[in-house]
């Protein structure tokens, strides 16, 4: 049985479901609703009144348009540069315990010393970001950015290698050179990515499978797989070509590689770099002038 | 009645009241009129932390992410530095980098993938890291001199 408060809750019930559904409508939806009697067909059209109906409608129409493509962008897969910056941050992330980078370091006015050279050899409106790491395992690397570069680098190799902020900083460089030709993302980039990368997954699910395979091959590709002696050889020659017209700087660079050949031959612990950068020894035969035989 | 309005010793209780109350009241006047908000700036890196001192390796209050509104305060009593703000987020105060914040409402990664960024359900640690990993990077632009 209703009882008459259970009438009425009912009534306030339904009142304010309709209140709802009124609010979800356009306004210009409500207009038209007004605008549009049949009845009075003639008058409207005299008046221009059925023109104004037609030009509601269409309004209306365009901006339901609007509204779904604006709700379907929602569900965009970023662009590639922008899933670049991402996964590379993701990937740090990640492993941050691994790589050891949430640590007081001490300011060696990298930012200063690398702009500078850089701004030397006229590389402008580049942006960077240098992230040091308290680890002897992961000794550097540069990863892609969105529109900018990460460059990642151990401080105990730093150390113990006793490197100058110029020093760091040709380092640095040289790694920038590596990832303007496009090694690392030829390395680690996957078909799915390539697919994937600013296109829409409306009504279904993202496909995060694709950034999962981007994280192993960081992984890989940082720690293991490295570069080719093919690589290495473009950028000792790239590093060679631009650093020829400073004879300060190219011989620190030339010094550099000699200190670091002598420097992982006895230490153990950076046995993996030679794998990874193949070879400071073969850098070193590459930038040395030819011997003349007499 | 009487007793109160004849007693001598009460008024100039009270009297010793308003002696004691009245620095009090000034002391109150100047703590409110020493700080100043500066204006409501808008986070920029995805994620990021209000520190409790304006060290980057300092204590997290709180983490905020891209676009949050901050109150910047200026105040008197505390020092923040040159590359540091003192901010206001709800209860909590402390220090942002400059550098991180934006007068105008930033263009956010979760933001333009909502979808995208929530499918990856990240816990608490890795909000937590990705805010240390902005305070720990050094930064840098090369320019036309």
């Amino acid at each position: 049985m209703l009882t008459k408060k259970n009438f009425f809750c009912l009534c306030l019930g339904l009142f304010a479901f309709s209140a709802i559904a009124q609010t979800e409508k356009l306004q210009e939806e409500k207009e038209l609703e007004v605008v549009n009697f049949k009845s009075i067909k003639k008058v409207l059209q005299q008046d221009g009144l059925s023109q104004a109906a037609k030009n509601k409608e269409k309004q209306v129409q365009v901006l339901k348009k609007e509204q779904t493509q604006v709700e379907k962008s929602r569900y965009n897969y970023p662009t590639e540069s922008e899933l670049w910056g991402f996964v590379s941050e993701y990937w740090l992330v990640k492993n941050a315990q691994l790589l050891n980078w949430d640590f007081e370091k001490p300011d060696y006015g990298l930012e200063e010393n690398f702009k500078k050279i850089m701004q030397q050899l006229g590389f402008y409106q580049k942006k960077f970001k240098i992230l040091m790491l308290n680890t002897p395992t992961t000794v550097r690397a540069a990863l892609p950015g969105n529109e900018e570069m990460i460059f990642i680098l151990s401080v105990p190799f730093v150390r113990s290698l006793d490197l100058s902020k110029l020093e760091i900083s040709l380092l640095l460089l040289e790694d920038y050179f590596r990832l303007e030709a496009g090694y690392f993302k030829k390395n680690v980039a996957t078909e799915k990515m390539t697919k994937l990368a600013g296109t829409n997954f409306y009504g279904s699910k993202p496909d995060l499978s694709m950034v999962e395979e981007l994280l192993k091959n960081y992984t890989n590709q940082v720690n293991q797989k490295g570069y080719t002696f093919q690589q290495q050889f473009e950028i000792t020659k790239k590093m060679d070509a631009f650093l020829k017209s400073n004879p300060e700087l190219w011989n620190t660079y030339f010094r550099l590689l000699g200190k670091i050949d002598r420097f992982i031959k006895v230490n153990v612990q950076y046995k993996d770099y030679v794998r990874l950068y193949p070879s400071p020894e073969m850098q070193v035969k590459w930038l040395s002038p030819e011997e003349k035989v007499l | 009645m009487s007793q109160l309005g004849n007693d001598p010793v009460p008024l100039e209780g009270i009297k010793m009241w308003w002696i004691l109350l009245l620095p009090s009241l000034l002391f109150a006047e100047t703590v409110s009129t020493d700080e100043k908000v500066v204006g409501v700036f808008y986070f920029t890196p995805m994620f990021g932390h209000v520190h409790q001192s304006s060290v980057k390796t300092s204590a997290s209050l709180t983490t905020i992410q891209c676009s949050h509104p901050v109150k910047v305060i200026e105040s008197s009593k505390v020092s923040a530095g040159p590359e540091w703000a003192y901010v206001q987020v709800a209860d909590y105060r402390g220090f942002v980098l400059k550098r991180f914040l934006a007068e105008k409402r930033p263009e956010c990664f979760q933001g333009k993938y909502p979808k995208f960024f929530d499918a990856f359900n990240m816990d608490l640690s890795e909000l937590y890291y990705w805010g240390r990993l902005n305070d720990q990077y050094v930064q840098g632009e090369t320019r036309v001199n």
